[in-house]
């Protein structure tokens, strides 16, 4: 198989070890659920991006809800979902909440346990994909996934490079069914 | 034996480099320190402050051996592991920084010695008598003449060589030690940076010893394209300042325009006020494509390296001027004058000239011979339109673009006659020019943007090197005690993710009251703003270094200024000897120093070495969220982390709890996030209740206003006691603190790290 170019070409892969693209919904949802403590790492392009008039963030809460999982907003996200009336579980910008998700001593946001897949969503995809790179070298004892519509070879679960949003907003409704259909 | 006898002979080779029987202070225990020296000091940073990698790439291809796979637990062939490789390419981008700042530093002391002589005198004017604190504290010389500074920065040459040989495949294997030498490195390079600028003020007689510097016009416009225009790009002023002296002595300078990109521009500037600057990095490709520049003299640093391509695209003769670049170009530097101003303007030949009145009498008579046969116009809304017809939103050009955004979108919008997109996407360009590279249909997009630029032009206030003794002595306990609730230096590169942060930073945090210093590009793009009443903020607030001024410091290498500020504060205010005495003056720094670096768009290796030496010296940096790419940063765990300090004064050691500073290297991917960050990152172990009162006052108020309400969740781990709560927030805070059952806990009296890791300096040392 020859390799998947990320959208956005300041995120080429340079090495070898790259992400699995998952372009089902239902796969997702099964790995989501098969995740003893995941958690929803939320970023501020939620509040920028929408799908037919949708704001992303109200995606995101809705797959929080879904499968129960708990949530941590970066940058300004929190000021955002105050007006919606939702309380994020944590609150770390995205280079704490990873700083400490690769520590596999750390307890995670519920105090319970570090977490063991870690979701992405919303991040601008530079820094995600650098965050995702940090996760990848130094937190072997957890998985990432994302939800943005582009690839992200330093993940370890990444949907592909979605030409149209059409299909982002159909793979993210049919997510959001799969978990709550606990699939 | 022999080793101490080697140890002995080395010390007095630096005592009698740095004429250490000249008692004007004692000699400290590092006077010129070598990579060990200060390891202990790194190592206990490092212990609070962990490396935090983030690799851009899975291998290492460094040696023959390679490419060798790092992922997992695997080594290299040389047995170098990940975290070490991103450690090596750290110190290798500081190295570079060094270098840069080193070698124009060394350039143009050559040049001036050259001119006036090794024993030309530094006077930095009445109010400076520390002129070089960075000197001073790592060197241990108090530099009186340009002969001085060669000591200085020779001593600096010696230590990049060791530290780059560290780098070759099979040295170094430990990535804490690798920090240890980047931060070696950082320290270096604001001393190589300090020579520089001294050297400039000196010898270029720019403004010293005062603030209230001229206000220069800024912007694309405030260039009269009427006249023949000369454009310097990089930031050596040797050759611009000659320029100006031969236009001066011809009697041309009312007939020729002067403007300058990026640093050369500011450098320019300070040494006439007549010279405009065009504005920072980002908007050089732009202001080369417009056609307006008939001569283009670069010299080192931030300059494109297309840079012949773009000149002849654009009509423009192209002279470089320094050895660092020259682009293959033939060197005319021997070559008789008239021949080659014959050959640019007939042949459109550019050329390498590395004598500066040579270049200076070529651009001169060039810009004058070619301006009229050139056409200066600015593109109309209507050529725009019917340049973007052309675009079939493919969406190429989104995805090469370093800052992600959908410029295509916007070139679709100004087809139809509709330019408000561009108009907002322009603020977002970081100026690469990569859109137009990858567009199919080879639509000219920077040509197009010309009708989303502004046609403004602003006011920037000149660099006014050295922070005033006299200013220090005003400032210094209301910096340490938190009345002044910090020192916001928002420095660097153009890489922003959305330009006009930079002003609203500015703006926000001098209303407040911090003292806000600027520098570099960013200190242009501060003044790119006007408020309501049409005023820049450097027009809106007073520059001195004081509570609610803004100070523009000058070049990228007058950060240094910045810095040896804080160095300052210790030896002046706090009565501190600083000589060779460096470990207690970041000790101070870091403990008692409210300040903060905010390097909004890093971009280059630079900004790497420089924030690396604030590191160093105690200062926590905030980046924007380019330079994740840096690879590395410094954080802690908050809650985890090792707070513990010597209570100099009991000669205890207290666990504090409280993460000041909470970071030392951060990047934020919001200017909103960053909005709340500065605040904390200035709070201090040394506040007094009242100081803290109001560092905690501007944290909560900009958490509340960015954050949408509520308090910061940590604030109960900079509540020493309730006198630290600010009176606005007495009842919430309270409330929120009998809720999560926080405790009261005494400030410590004389808050230091000494005394807590192994380390020759005693703690009576920093006890002023």
């Amino acid at each position: 198989m020859s390799a998947v170019i990320p959208y956005h070409r300041v995120n080429v892969l340079t090495g070898i070890k790259s992400a699995r693209l998952i372009e089902d919904a239902q796969e997702y949802a099964s790995l989501v659920q098969k995740a003893r403590r995941p958690l929803l790492v939320l970023g501020p392009l939620l509040l920028k991006w929408s799908l037919d008039g949708k704001l992303l963030i109200e995606y995101a809460l809705e797959i929080a809800k879904a499968a129960n999982i708990p949530t941590c907003a970066t940058a300004h996200v929190r000021a955002k979902m105050a007006e919606l009336g939702v309380k994020p579980d944590s609150f770390y910008d995205v280079v704490e909440i990873i700083n400490a998700l690769k520590d596999p001593n750390w307890r995670g946001v519920k105090k319970e346990g570090n977490h063991d897949l870690v979701l992405f969503f919303g991040i601008r995809s530079d820094l995600g994909e650098q965050g995702l790179s940090v996760l990848k070298h130094f937190a072997p004892h957890l998985k990432t996934m994302t939800l943005c519509k582009f690839y992200y070879p330093h993940a370890n679960y990444s949907l592909p490079n979605f030409r149209k949003d059409e299909q982002w907003k159909a793979f993210l409704e049919s997510l959001i069914d799969n978990l709550k259909k606990g699939v | 034996m022999a080793e101490k006898k080697e140890i002995t002979r080395k010390l007095e080779e630096i005592h009698e480099k740095i004429r250490a029987e000249i008692p004007w202070e004692p000699v400290g225990p590092t006077p010129m320190p070598e990579i060990p020296d200060l390891r202990q000091w790194d190592m206990r940073l490092l212990k609070t402050y962990a490396p935090f990698y983030a690799p851009f790439c899975d291998l290492c291809c460094f040696c023959t051996y390679g490419k060798c796979d790092l992922t997992e637990t695997r080594r290299g062939a040389c047995g170098i592991d990940i975290a070490t490789q991103q450690a090596r390419f750290v110190l290798l981008a500081c190295l570079m920084g060094c270098s840069a700042h080193t070698a124009h530093a060394g350039h143009i002391l050559e040049f001036l010695i050259e001119r006036y002589g090794p024993d030309k005198k530094i006077d930095l004017g009445g109010s400076i008598n520390i002129e070089a604190p960075h000197i001073r504290t790592v060197v241990g010389l108090k530099p009186e003449t340009l002969g001085d500074l060669v000591i200085a920065i020779e001593y600096v040459f010696k230590e990049i060589t060791h530290l780059l040989d560290s780098t070759a495949m099979g040295q170094e294997g430990s990535c804490l030690d690798y920090e240890s030498k980047a931060l070696h490195a950082g320290m270096l390079d604001h001393v190589g940076m300090e020579v520089a600028d001294i050297a400039q003020i000196v010898g270029f007689n720019y403004p010293t010893s005062v603030a209230d510097t001229p206000l220069i016009d800024l912007g694309w416009a405030a260039v009269d394209k009427s006249k023949p225009v000369i454009l310097f790009v990089g930031h050596n002023p040797a050759t611009s300042t000659v320029v100006i002296d031969y236009l001066r002595e011809n009697n041309l300078y009312d007939q020729v325009e002067v403007c300058g990109v990026c640093c050369t521009a500011l450098e320019t500037s300070r040494y006439s006020a007549k010279a405009k600057v065009v504005g920072p990095f980002s908007r050089q490709l732009f202001f080369i494509r417009s056609g307006i520049a008939d001569v283009i003299m670069t010299d080192e640093q931030c300059i494109r390296t297309d840079m012949p391509v773009e000149a002849s695209k654009a009509g423009s003769a192209l002279i470089a001027t320094l050895d660092k670049a020259m682009y293959g170009l033939e060197d005319a530097t021997e070559m008789d004058t008239e021949e080659i101003v014959k050959q640019m303007v007939e042949d459109k030949k550019h050329f390498a000239i590395l004598d500066p009145r040579k270049a200076a009498e070529v651009a001169a008579k060039v810009a004058m011979e070619i301006a009229p046969q050139r056409r200066k116009e600015w593109l109309s809304e209507g050529e725009a339109k019917e340049l973007a017809s052309k675009c079939n939103v493919c969406g190429m050009c989104e995805q090469v673009c370093p800052n992600l955004f959908n410029i295509g979108a916007g070139i679709a919008e100004v087809a139809k006659g509709k330019f408000d997109l561009l108009r907002e996407q322009f603020n977002l360009c970081v100026g690469c020019g990569k859109c137009e590279a990858e567009c199919p249909r080879k639509i000219p997009i920077f040509k197009i943007m010309q009708v989303a630029a502004s046609k403004e032009s602003w006011k920037v206030r000149a660099g006014r090197g050295s922070i005033m003794d006299t200013e220090i002595r005003t400032v210094g306990a209301p910096i340490t005690l938190g009345t002044i609730p910090g020192v916001v230096a928002i420095v660097g590169c153009s890489n922003f993710p959305d330009i006009r942060d930079i002003a609203e930073m500015v703006d926000e945090f001098a209303k407040r009251k911090y003292i806000v210093v600027v520098s570099g590009c960013s200190a242009m793009v501060a003044g790119m703003w006007k408020d309501a009443d049409g005023k820049t903020v450097y027009e809106k607030y007073p520059p001195a270094f004081d509570m609610g001024g803004v100070v523009n410091v000058g070049s990228c290498v007058a950060n240094a200024h910045i810095t040896g500020a804080a160095i300052k504060i210790a030896n002046i205010f706090a009565a501190l000897p600083l000589r060779g005495n460096y470990e207690v003056m970041a000790d101070y720094v870091l403990n008692r120093v409210g300040a903060v670096g905010v390097a909004w768009g890093a971009y280059s290796q630079k900004a790497a070495s420089i924030a690396t030496g604030c590191n160093r010296l105690g200062i926590p940096v905030i980046l924007g969220p380019h330079s994740s790419k840096y690879r590395r940063l410094y954080l802690s765990r908050k809650e985890e982390d090792d707070w513990r300090v010597m209570d100099a004064r009991k000669k205890e050691i207290v666990d504090t709890g409280e993460p000041s500073p909470e970071h030392l290297a951060y990047v934020c991917e919001t200017k909103e996030k960053a909005m709340v960050m500065i605040p904390k990152l200035c709070i201090r172990k040394n506040d007094t209740p009242q100081g803290r009162a109001i560092k905690l006052n501007h944290y909560i108020s900009l958490h509340k206003k960015y954050m949408g309400g509520g308090l910061p969740e940590d604030i109960y781990l900079f509540v020493r006691r309730d006198p630290d709560i600010p009176l606005v927030y007495k009842k919430e805070v309270r409330a929120y603190l009998q809720e999560i059952g926080w405790k009261p806990k005494e400030p410590v009296g004389l808050p230091t790290l000494i005394g807590t890791y192994p380390s020759k300096v005693p703690v009576d040392a920093v006890i002023h």
